[in-house]
């Protein structure tokens, strides 16, 4: 059994692309683009080229260090910790952002890769397709539940033996109600659920 | 205290024989939607699931306004399948024992105590009050023997309570989920289903005179 989860607004309980944004002042460009992709209107990698290419520029120790301290869901964290080998954090955000965050988590994840030089993200190496990353663990022969609330989550969950949306920090996509199995608004009642299964 | 038990509430049907354009959840008696009258008997209970497909944003957002801590659940075969199906899905990954109750059924409020009171698996039946419906065929006991279509002592109605041994998938009735394990202990209740626009009428007096009772 692995339990996969979207990390923005499903673990952590803000979005961390606005955090950033906020921190360097770039919110404007940010907050807009980021509330499109995840209402569906805007395609997820098409947003995400254009965020790196607004938020690449930081500096990325700065982005890492502002990162690890984001607020995570506490039952989900401590879930998280008591069952480490079932749990995956599969994220789109560049792994040099969130490093710091992902070891504080503590369990495995995957994430969307940039190339660094001289502390700014210069390229975008990989970004990461959630659904094959659920391909990957189905084809291992293990059960696969993926946790998510974004648009980008979608095809995941698609592929998923269990899909659970979860409006915990924003209202889920609205698309994600043609394909998941359960839907939850409150940590608890997730949690709850993600013990029954275990 | 009685064992952990999670209820599962069938609200995914189209409630087309009712006539109101409404899945049923959404129907009003008296004022209040059946889906807030039944979460109101279920104030204590921790694991409420609800499933849902037709309307399902409707029925969320109504539950939402009550309490968040639910579990929904989707059937998204809600139009090829029965309330079997939509009960499979609710209680697949639920706890031990599971509670079957419909959307569109009024249980009297002492009665819903008692039912959540009760240990093991059962199954609850009401005096014969709907023209079309199934019966229940009971012994000296009470214990159910036979579901009819045909003819019984009493009404099924639900809800029933099932060990999650016993779940396995049915596209169609709940009644034909328990059909292999009768005998079983029997409940009996007082419980209108809201099928027709007649049932509904009536309820709302039904409920009416509850009220008065209390």
């Amino acid at each position: 059994m692995k339990f996969l989860f979207d990390l923005d607004g499903t673990v952590t309980s803000v979005e961390t692309l606005p955090v950033i944004a906020e921190h360097f002042n770039v919110q404007d460009e940010i907050m807009e683009l980021t509330r499109q992709t995840v209402q569906g209107n805007v395609p997820f990698i098409e947003s995400f080229i254009k965020r790196v290419g607004i938020l690449g520029k930081l500096p990325v120790t700065e982005i890492n260090n502002l990162l690890t301290e984001v607020p995570l869901y506490p039952q989900l964290q401590e879930f998280i910790a008591k069952n480490k080998e079932h749990c995956v954090i599969v994220t789109g955000n560049l792994s040099c952002w969130c490093e710091g965050l992902m070891k504080r988590i503590g369990c495995e994840y995957y994430c969307s890769e940039g190339q660094v030089e001289n502390d700014q993200v210069v390229k975008l190496k990989t970004i990461l397709r959630k659904e094959q990353v659920v391909d990957t663990f189905k084809a291992a022969g293990e059960t696969v539940v993926f946790v998510g609330d974004g648009n980008n989550d979608l095809e995941a969950m698609r592929h998923a033996d269990i899909a659970i949306a979860v409006g915990l920090t924003h209202s889920p996509a609205k698309s994600l109600f043609a394909i998941t199995d359960y839907l939850f608004y409150n940590e608890s009642a997730l949690c709850r659920q993600l013990n029954l299964l275990l | 205290m009685p064992t952990i038990k999670s209820v599962v509430i069938s609200c995914a049907g189209i409630g087309s024989r009712l006539g109101l354009g409404l899945t049923k959840a959404l129907v009003k008696i008296n004022g209040r939607s059946l889906i807030s009258l039944q979460l109101e008997l279920f104030k204590d209970v921790e694991d409420v699931r609800i499933v849902v497909g037709f309307q399902a944003n409707e029925i969320i957002e109504e539950v939402l306004k009550y309490r968040k801590d639910v579990t929904f659940i989707f059937n998204h075969r809600y139009f090829e399948t029965k309330t079997g199906a939509s009960f499979y899905l609710g209680a697949r990954h639920a706890h031990e024992y599971v509670l079957e109750w419909d959307g569109d059924l009024l249980v009297h409020p002492d009665d819903a105590k008692m039912i959540l009171n009760t240990e093991g698996e059962f199954i609850c039946y009401s005096e014969k009050s709907s023209d079309d419906s199934v019966y229940v065929k009971v012994n000296e006991a009470g214990d159910v023997l036979e579901f009819s279509r045909e003819c019984g002592d009493y009404e099924w109605t639900g809800p029933a309570c099932f060990h999650k041994s016993h779940l396995q998938y049915s596209s169609m009735n709940v009644f034909n989920m328990l059909e292999p394990y009768l005998p079983m202990k029997g409940l009996k209740i007082r419980a209108y289903d809201i099928d027709t626009y007649n049932d509904y009428q009536r309820v709302s007096e039904i409920m009416k005179s509850w009220e008065h009772e209390s």
